[in-house]
């Protein structure tokens, strides 16, 4: 499982990192700082979670 | 009721005076959003005679915020489309608008939140200490508008003394905008002077606080005029004081009518986060306004440059094709992707500052009074403008 972050609809929400802290780290403003992201086993279930937080729908998990 | 679907005769159908008429009760507004959006995913009318659009559902409302092509923030209210001031950065554009996010972003970023905690606790905690004994009061005047009111002054450096002040300018301004304009004209040109005198101090004697650091910043390249450091304070007036007050004012009218949910709050903490999102999503009073500045397509209508278009937040928040059972509240809701703080770049600078202060406000007060109700024999008055509840009349058993 990975997740993909569209960064340019990115506005700082934080609220993927709110749920799933791990895999959706945050610059120094708030907006997350990741792209892409190999989800370990064990933490399928946190990802979907904090993709599904997006307000702006810039998340997708593959 | 609509012209959706009969585009071509653009005659007006709502009136966004009628919607901001002042006394109701709690919620009411919010209903007459409900009804709009299940009439139709856009309403054409007036607002004291400019032309504008209503907005009324999540997927329109999300993506007209994400539209920076089209969608200014130019103008930021249905009968304003020309205002004679500018908020900022909240009605600047990208790309001059993401400047401004840049350099105010570290003063409310989740770190900076982290390092105001032990700060935003010991405002909460005298506030306590200082109702908790009384057995009632009215929540918004007694508790709501003097928590985020206080951490505003702190963060600008101004005396408490004032905060009074700050209060009448922000009701004016924000919640008769429509019915009274001259008067809350007025009250931003008071506020203008005394943002002008606190600009010229703190040039004068740079403090740590907000405005003194700003007012050494370079946008490309020039110093920051003093008209922006103006739009920047008005600005921070303007959102910092009464959203979270009405926000929390919101949610303990939900906890206090409805005992099952604060049982189980009070019972279990770790409720109050999604609780709170959940009071976000549902109790939504914020009803921002864009200008559109090119011609473009909202729900199939035909919206033109020079046009209004009115997003209200909780018309989003509650669109049944977005959230399942989107009229009710559940304290423990899965995948609440509200908009309670917008969408696109101009999201909520202060999301994270209120997500904290509500999450105390709402915590501290259960610790320290868990069992309270809404005392019946006092009406609670609703307003318009920015929606906002006016009190919030609770009563509890005090021990001993």
């Amino acid at each position: 499982m990975k997740i993909v972050v569209d960064q340019s609809k990115c506005c700082g929400h934080a609220r993927c990192n709110a749920f799933a802290p791990d895999l959706f780290e945050l610059d120094d403003l708030g907006y997350v700082a990741v792209s892409e992201v190999e989800v370990p086993a064990g933490m399928e279930e946190a990802a979907q979670t904090g993709a599904g937080a997006c307000p702006e729908r810039a998340i997708t998990i593959l | 009721m609509t012209i959706a679907s009969d585009p071509a005769g653009l005659e007006p159908t709502i009136r966004y005076e009628d919607l901001d008429v002042p006394v109701s009760a709690p919620c009411a507004r919010f209903e007459e959003f409900d009804k709009l959006r299940e009439q139709a995913p856009a309403h054409f009318g007036t607002a004291l005679g400019n032309e504008f659009w209503l907005i009324t559902r999540m997927a329109e409302i999300r993506a007209t915020y994400q539209n920076t092509d089209a969608i200014s923030n130019r103008a930021v209210v249905p009968h304003q489309p020309d205002p004679p001031y500018k908020w900022i950065p909240e009605m600047l554009d990208p790309p001059e608008h993401t400047k401004w996010r840049k350099l105010l972003g570290p003063f409310f970023a989740p770190g900076a939140v982290d390092r105001l905690e032990p700060k935003l606790r010991q405002r909460f905690d005298e506030i306590m200490d200082d109702v908790v004994d009384r057995g009632r009061c009215d929540y918004v005047a007694d508790v709501a508008l003097r928590f985020p009111n206080t951490i505003f002054m702190e963060m600008m450096g101004l005396p408490i003394s004032d905060a009074d002040q700050f209060q009448v300018w922000q009701t004016a301004i924000l919640h008769k905008g429509a019915s009274a304009p001259e008067a809350a004209f007025q009250a931003m040109l008071e506020v203008n002077d005394y943002f002008a005198a606190l600009i010229a101090e703190r040039r004068r004697n740079p403090r740590e606080d907000i405005v003194s650091i700003a007012s050494t910043w370079r946008i490309d390249g020039e110093p920051v005029s003093e008209e922006d450091l103006h739009g920047l304070c008005l600005l921070l007036f303007m959102a910092g004081l009464d959203t979270v007050a009405m926000q929390l004012s919101y949610s303990m009218y939900h906890l206090a009518a409805n005992p099952e949910d604060r049982r189980r709050v009070v019972e279990d903490p770790a409720l109050f986060a999604p609780a709170i999102e959940e009071f976000l999503r549902y109790y939504a009073f914020v009803t921002p306004g864009r200008k559109v500045v090119k011609d473009t397509e909202i729900a199939g209508c035909p919206v033109k440059a020079g046009q209004m278009v009115w997003l209200p937040l909780v018309s989003a928040n509650r669109d049944p094709r977005e959230f399942p059972d989107a009229d009710k509240v559940i304290i423990d809701r899965k995948d609440n992707r509200h908009l309670a703080f917008g969408a696109g770049p101009h999201r909520c600078l202060g999301s994270h500052l209120a997500r904290r202060e509500l999450t105390i406000g709402l915590t501290e007060w259960h610790r320290r009074i868990p069992d309270y109700h809404l005392d019946p024999d006092v009406e609670i008055r609703e307003h318009g403008g920015q929606i906002g509840l006016d009190n919030l009349p609770l009563v509890w058993n005090v021990r001993g």
